[in-house]
């Protein structure tokens, strides 16, 4: 065959291939440079504007002393701080609360997608009332009648209502009796969780399905982890819960603002959960069941180890969402006076007028919290949907 | 609150972001004329300062201020539209050109005028923060306060100087941050702090508004300072000065005995050179604020002069039953002067 001949068959699909290419390259290369320059163009906008309107800007500001102080901190913290650890002490309270209402929220909306495919009407009925009335009233109507009953109906702090010597109940908060050392007894009692929950998967697997080893250990786990931690307080002593002054001291406080926000986001979210849980089950074919039966299994050893499994990798993306849509609702912490990472956001804004950074922080901030729960979603999604083995 | 109101910070960023230039001198005169109204920045209820009644209608010590404005620029005290605007958004209202005129009852702080974007005209109130208790905690003395939850509202000056004055004081607290005054006022009153800590006018006018009044008590204790005033956008002097001297005119017409009522009759009468010149019989300083001859004689026709809004609003008469105090003319005792308008 001639050289000047025209190439045919794989060389001619080539040839077309990298011209596609080519052109691809282009068409993206020129959109990506269009991109640039247009935040390019708007960075210098906002700037020629800032300056123009004498406003100050930059990101200075966050090492400057922050003056103000917060209600509650995981972390040390004081009005002398600068505005850095003030953020990332808003930013912690903001994790707090919704790891806590994922947890909340998943351990409730599991219960009740449970409920609402029981064959039992009473129980179905109960499962069925808790949806409708969490999913269609306002979460933020929520918030304000839990926190309104927690602080109309709760005694003040000096009449506190005493729960048999471990802990207080007021308008004040929930305070319990912890071990007076708290960090060694928080260690000590996840090491021996941890251990505990591995040793008893393993020995659980001959016995159950992955899934409910997994389940049970994890109960396990939680159980020793108390215990540990309950033991740590008898060996070394407890800080109980005390009046001193107009409030009460000692022990751990959970504040009327966190309980009510995160019973209101556990509450609100679970009711989305359980229809996912209901969904998921009743998307696993009818044949499945029958099969179920057909091996004589009964309904829950059905639901356990046969619909639930499969339902649970239909329920993941949705859950993933779940999870995001919950964190970003913890933002209402603002209207009940918890200090989230908007309420020191806002409070920021006010005392340093430099709104457009602050508001550059809080949208950095829960971006990165989202794609965090996004990426340990997918993690989570990819392992229970890849082939059985 | 209005959403639109909320996102205040947000629009100013997109404002920034997009807008395409930045405002002139001059605009926002010229925007008002066209616009036919002032549109002011007002606290959401603060009764004496700013508060709208039964009807829906906005009265006060900052409402009225809006007004004189309204009165000397357009000659209508009742062209004036008011946005109510909780602690955060006001500056940011104010930067993002939402509002022409913040009258809410804002603390004058070099870092404000400084660093925010906005200006003081003035100070049309002479305040200090203090605290207020349940009376059946039988405190009489702040610096009893040891371990006590205070309830303070986000983003104001207060939420500054209670941390400096408590730890100042040595004392242990907690604080429990809202973003508006009736979160406060509803939170306080339910028992869900101890201490209500703001500036004493504000403080005066949230108990009236508690179920029995008669059970809170307010604290003799003044731990700073807090010049109240009206601000405007930097970059407009000449609206600067008609905001300004807007107040200045008010407290020259209590200073020359000028009242609502007798305003016609000593604009017809009156010798007195001081009066004919505020008034505008004999000359015209409105000219030279790119206003008529008459500015000031509508704005005391139409509001009345500073005091006589104060014992409107703030006065014995009222509610709060503030004493005039501080705020007074400076010839009275008090600290309120204004330069001669001449």
């Amino acid at each position: 065959m001639s050289n000047l001949a025209p190439p045919t068959g794989d060389a001619a699909w080539r040839a077309r291939e990298r011209a596609r290419r080519r052109r691809e390259w282009w068409t993206q290369g020129t959109l990506a440079l269009l991109l640039v320059a247009l935040g390019v163009g708007l960075a210098l906008n906002v700037t020629a504007n800032l300056e123009a309107r004498q406003i100050r800007s930059g990101f200075g500001f966050l090492a400057d002393r922050a003056g103000f102080d917060i209600g509650e901190t995981l972390i040390r913290y004081s009005a002398a701080d600068d505005y850095l650890r003030a953020f990332a002490v808003g930013m912690l309270n903001t994790l707090r609360v919704a790891l806590g209402g994922i947890v909340m929220a998943t351990v409730i909306g599991v219960t009740v997608g449970l409920m609402r495919l029981s064959r039992h009407p009473l129980v179905a009925f109960l499962g069925t009332a808790h949806v409708e009335v969490y999913r269609n009233i306002p979460l933020i109507i929520q918030l304000l009648a839990i926190y309104l009953i927690i602080t109309e109906m709760l005694p003040d702090a000096s009449n506190a209502v005493s729960l048999g010597g471990a802990g207080l109940l007021s308008k004040s908060g929930l305070q319990i009796a912890v071990p007076a050392h708290g960090w060694a007894a928080a260690v000590a009692g996840l090491a021996a969780g941890a251990v505990a929950a591995v040793a008893a998967r393993r020995a659980l697997l001959a016995r159950l399905t992955t899934l409910g080893a997994s389940a049970a250990a994890l109960a396990v786990g939680a159980g020793v982890a108390l215990l540990a931690w309950v033991a740590v307080g008898l060996a070394t002593g407890w800080s109980v819960p005390h009046l001193e002054g107009f409030s009460v001291e000692g022990g751990a406080a959970l504040t009327p603002e966190f309980l009510a926000l995160w019973l209101g986001l556990s509450l609100f979210t679970s009711a989305s959960i359980a229809e996912i849980v209901r969904a998921g089950a009743q998307a696993v074919p009818r044949g499945q069941w029958d099969a179920a039966m057909a091996l004589g299994l009964t309904r829950g050893q059905s639901i356990s180890t046969v619909i639930f499994p499969q339902a649970l990798r239909l329920a993941i993306p949705p859950l993933a969402s779940q999870y995001m849509n919950l964190t970003k609702n913890s933002s209402l912490a603002v209207i009940i006076g918890y200090p989230d990472l908007v309420s020191i956001g806002n409070t920021s804004i006010n005392q340093n007028g430099q709104a457009l950074e602050v508001i550059l922080i809080i949208m950095g901030v829960y971006l990165t919290l989202n794609l965090a729960i996004s990426v340990l979603m997918n993690a989570v999604n990819a392992r229970v949907t890849r082939a059985p083995q | 609150m209005s959403i639109k109101h909320t996102l205040a910070p947000v629009a100013l960023a997109l404002g920034l972001a997009f807008a395409a230039a930045p405002a002139h001198a001059g605009k926002t005169l010229d925007a008002v004329k066209a616009r036919g109204s002032v549109t002011c920045g007002v606290n959401t209820s603060a009764p004496g300062f700013s508060a709208a009644d039964s009807q829906g209608r906005w009265t006060g010590l900052d409402v009225d201020f809006c007004r004189a404005v309204a009165a000397a620029v357009l000659g209508d005290a009742s062209k004036v539209k008011f946005v109510p605007l909780n602690s955060q958004q006001r500056f940011s209202a104010l930067q993002a050109g939402e509002i022409d005129v913040l009258s809410r009852n804002s603390t004058w702080t070099l870092t404000r005028d400084a660093s925010l974007g906005v200006v003081f005209t003035g100070i049309n109130y002479f305040d200090g923060q203090g605290f207020m208790v349940p009376k059946k905690l039988n405190v009489t003395d702040a610096k009893k306060f040891n371990n006590a939850t205070v309830c303070v509202q986000a983003g104001t000056t207060s939420e500054k100087n209670v941390a400096d004055w408590f730890g100042a004081n040595n004392l242990k607290y907690k604080t429990v941050v809202f973003d508006t005054a009736e979160a406060i006022q509803s939170a306080f009153f339910s028992g869900r702090c101890q201490v209500y800590t703001t500036d004493m006018s504000d403080l005066a006018g949230a108990r009236t508004k508690a179920p029995k009044p008669e059970d809170w008590v307010i604290l003799p204790n003044v731990i700073s300072k807090e010049p109240l005033g009206p601000s405007v956008r930097r970059g407009d002097d000449e609206w600067f000065q008609i905001v300004r001297w807007t107040h200045f005119a008010m407290l020259d017409a209590e200073e020359n005995g000028l009242s609502q009522a007798n305003v016609d009759a000593q604009k017809a009468n009156s010798k007195d050179p001081t009066v004919q010149r505020l008034l505008g019989v004999s000359e015209d300083t409105g000219k030279l604020l790119g206003l008529d001859k008459e500015w000031a004689y509508r704005i005391v026709k139409q509001v009345g002069n500073y005091g006589e809004s104060f014992e409107r609003n703030l006065g014995p008469k009222t509610p709060l039953n503030l004493p005039r105090g501080v705020n007074n003319l400076w010839n009275k005792g008090g600290l309120m002067y204004s330069p001669p308008v001449r």
